[in-house]
């Protein structure tokens, strides 16, 4: 008896020493290493920044590689490793002069790389994200002018062509880059190690353009389940947790152990109609959503209070979005009517949605509930998240979708116009908007490009199938000893940007 | 000399190959409900902004608009050589995929076994010879509350308390996996204490029915009337007759632990078998989801398959 309850003390007491062992070999946390949790997720395991479609691709992408240009919080355009540049009278020629920078091989970034770049993601053997930004460059007639100094020409007009080069996936490579096991790249930081589906270690590298970097590391580290990052940071184990949720933020800010850094109306939060299939083809059903929908109690109670309303228009906040809009209020006998009208009380349709976000279940229940009342049966529908936005745009009739922060005239470019093809998931197709978008693009002045884009806008609003509810705010946490970042939207330039955060 | 192994093989030989038949249906069976599942690999890889041409490229690289009939059959093919395939996401072999996370869940479940066998042979003997006493009834409802907890919740209830409030376990392996987890043993505490808490109670309650059951025999009965002393009636009569129904157990506890990973991996961001084949199915990857599901009916069906053969030894031993 005594043997065994010996051997029992031996394993406690082996088991209690755990943690002292551990504390004394470190945590993994070396000084000046700044310890990110991000979300995993099934995409491609690789280091080639034009083909990840994943938060985390672009985030190790930011980190070792630079783009010509980055987004403002409100998606306009500045300046990153090009310097300057300036279009022809006819918005088809683009001169982009690039400032002085250096790959992390110490050779410097030249046009020859540039034009390699965007021909490598125009290809479609590369299958990149961001192929179509450049579908419309003439990669024969575009040339280099020095090493400093290339010439982009386009099949068409286009003076919103600078926003192509700050899109997610467009950093630019090496020229003859194929491999990106150990990438290149003229980031902040540069390749240490990368494990598929694992961890990933960079380092500062010294003589970037922009000055070093404040970290001397970078470890990203892939935590699928948001309760895991949140854990990992409240228990010190990371310094930084990506995409957490509204429901989180109070645990994360109690007792002072964590901060967390939003951005107000990151991504638009919608209700998608096929106006190209009954019943959405009928311009009265689709009124007849918009007066039932209770958006306010959307905002409320799917988005916790933490957004701001929709107008049915995609980027509130961003350049040319359209402030001065009203946004629709509830009207119950107007959508009764209006279906009445169309003959078609009682009308019962299936509402696709998935747990791609965190926002979209309670979103549909709340729908299918307001619509009710309304005298619709919308029955809401939930689907596999991995291929969800390949299945919306193929099938059913209605669905919920998101979209985080994209340059307005890019959003509009692919997914309302009448070529954007499976892109433009409500199927909305107008020779107006297409002719007004289309003359947006060749005017040089900005003032009348912007009027141009606005009343784009409001045809798609009044005849799309576009129904936008409310605009989700996007939040990360950082420990309290983190300075250096603040809520931006994602894809902007300071979303998920490291090269100037500190651990205090 | 010949007789016995003769015999022995007689046993084994049938239910080898009725094992290898059960692999092979899992093999389609999988192949099949992969199949079913909506969208493909193309979709996932290239996501929210595909479009009809780009979709259309990647499937002819990958393979996919092959029919599926003419893919099972190069799959089945390479099988035979020993091949398992290559990722269609990675395009790294599928053996390396595996083993790159099973060295992970082998850890993890190797751990559990050991806390598991000699605790629950521990509380199982101990409260099965004194049934009913406080000691029993205590064991019983710890082990009790225990199995009615689902993993997930007692994942999160631990990580609350121990490393979220108390700081004294990190709250996640932080994304380590393999043996470098060995590096940093307090990762390991968490996810094995959850796992082991569940497989525990069940395996503890077996061998304490089974002691209860031997304990009250006629033969326990005989021998100490016969004056063995009780330490001799325990060990040399009482065990070795509840080892049959325990070997039986430890099957479907390692079957459960096999499910238990699942959670436990993904709570706990530990790359391991479960949620490299989550994954896989996300991904619609299906040479790796393949190379999972048969790793996991080898797994299963080859401990079942062992432990049958044993516990039918330990049936002649009484006999």
């Amino acid at each position: 008896m005594i043997g065994r309850r010996r051997l029992l003390a031996g394993v406690a007491g082996a088991i209690a020493a755990v943690p002292l062992v551990s504390c004394a070999g470190g945590s993994g946390a070396s000084a000046g290493r700044l310890r990110l949790a991000f979300p995993a997720g099934g995409a491609t395991e690789s280091l080639d920044p034009h083909t990840g479609s994943l938060f985390v691709d672009q985030a190790r992408a930011k980190a070792l590689f630079d783009t010509l240009v980055g987004y403002a919080d409100d998606m306009s355009v500045v300046p990153r490793l090009a310097e300057s540049w300036q279009p022809d009278p006819t918005g088809t020629r683009w001169r982009i002069r690039l400032r002085p920078a250096e790959f992390h091989d110490g050779r410097p970034v030249t046009a020859e790389d540039v034009l390699f770049t965007y021909r490598r993601i125009a290809d479609d053997a590369t299958a990149a994200q961001s192929a179509s930004h450049f579908a419309d460059v003439d990669f024969g007639a575009s040339r280099a002018i020095s090493a400093t100094e290339l010439e982009l020409v386009l099949g068409a007009p286009n003076f919103e062509f600078p926003s192509a080069w700050g899109a997610p996936a467009t950093e630019i490579v090496p020229a003859g880059t194929t491999d990106f096991t150990a990438p290149v790249g003229s980031g902040p930081f540069r390749f240490v190690s990368f494990e598929p589906g694992g961890t990933a270690v960079f380092a500062r590298f010294d003589r970037h353009w922009s000055g070093p970097a404040t970290p001397a590391e970078l470890e990203f580290v892939l935590m699928e389940q948001e309760s895991a990052r949140v854990n990992a940071l409240l228990s010190g184990q990371v310094d930084y947790a990506h995409d957490v949720s509204a429901n989180s933020v109070r645990l994360l800010e109690q007792g002072g152990r964590a901060r967390v850094h939003s951005a107000p109306f990151g991504t638009m939060q919608a209700l998608l109609l096929k106006v190209d299939r009954p019943p959405f083809s009928d311009p009265r059903l689709v009124q007849a959503v918009r007066a039932g929908l209770d958006r306010q109690a959307l905002l409320d109670i799917a988005l916790s209070g933490q957004g701001r309303l929709g107008n049915d228009l995609f980027g509130a906040g961003l350049k040319y979005y359209p402030p001065d809009l009203p946004a629709p209020a509830r009207d119950v006998d107007a959508a009764r009517a209006l279906l009445r009208e169309a003959g078609a009380d009682g009308l019962s349709w299936e509402l696709q949605t998935s747990s791609v976000d965190p926002y979209f279940e309670s979103a549909a229940s709340l729908i299918a509930q307001q619509l009710g009342e309304a005298g619709m049966r919308v029955s809401p529908r939930i689907g596999p998240a991995e291929t969800y936005f390949s299945d919306i745009k193929e099938h059913g009739v209605a669905s919920l979708s998101r979209t985080a922060a994209l340059p307005v005239p890019t959003f509009l470019g692919q997914r309302m116009t009448s070529d954007a093809g499976s892109n433009n998931y409500t199927g909305y197709r107008s020779a107006e908007f297409d002719e007004l978008y289309g003359r947006a693009l060749a005017t040089a002045d900005d003032a009348r490009r912007a009027d141009l884009l606005v009343r784009a806008q409001r045809l798609a609003r009044e005849s799309s199938g576009n129904v936008v509810w409310g605009f989700s705010g996007w939040n990360v946490a950082t420990a309290t000893s983190v300075a250096g970042v603040r809520g931006a939207p994602p894809n902007s330039l300071d979303w998920a940007r490291f090269d100037r955060v500190s651990v205090g | 000399m010949i007789a016995p192994a003769a015999r022995a093989s007689a046993a084994v030989l049938p239910r080898l190959g009725v094992a290898l038949v059960q692999i092979a249906a899992v093999a389609v069976g999988v192949f099949a409900l992969t199949a079913l599942l909506p969208g493909d690999t193309a979709q996932v890889v290239l996501g929210e902004h595909a479009d009809t041409g780009q979709l259309e490229v990647l499937r002819r690289r990958l393979g996919l608009d092959q029919p599926w009939g003419t893919r099972f059959a190069q799959w089945a093919g390479g099988m035979l050589h020993g091949d398992l395939g290559t990722s269609l996401r990675t395009g790294r072999p599928v053996l390396d995929e595996i083993t790159r996370n099973a060295a992970t869940t082998a850890l993890l479940t190797a751990l559990t076994l050991l806390v598991v066998l000699p605790l629950a042979g521990w509380l199982g003997v101990r409260s099965g010879l004194r049934a009913g006493s406080r000691f029993d009834r205590a064991v019983n409802s710890v082990v009790v509350l225990l199995n009615s907890v689902p993993e997930f919740a007692l994942a999160l209830l631990l990580v609350g308390v121990f490393a979220v409030r108390a700081g004294w376990l990190p709250a996640t392996a932080g994304g380590l996996s393999g043996w470098s987890l060995v590096t940093e043993p307090a990762v390991l505490v968490l996810p094995v204490g959850v796992l082991a808490a569940k497989q525990l109670s069940a395996l503890a309650r077996q061998v304490r029915t089974g002691v209860v059951t031997a304990n009250g025999a006629e033969y326990a009965t005989h021998v100490r009337r016969a004056g063995l002393g009780e330490r001799d009636v325990v060990l040399r009569h009482v065990l070795p007759n509840t080892i049959g129904p325990v070997l039986q157990q430890l099957a479907r506890t390692v079957d459960g632990l096999l499910g238990g990973v699942v959670v436990v991996e993904a709570l706990f961001a530990l790359g391991g078998i479960g949620s490299g084949f989550v994954e896989a199915v996300k991904a619609r990857d299906l040479p790796v989801v393949q190379g999972y599901a048969l790793l996991f009916a080898v797994i299963t069906i080859g401990i079942n398959l062992v432990i049958d053969l044993v516990a039918r030894r330990f049936r002649a031993g009484a006999r």
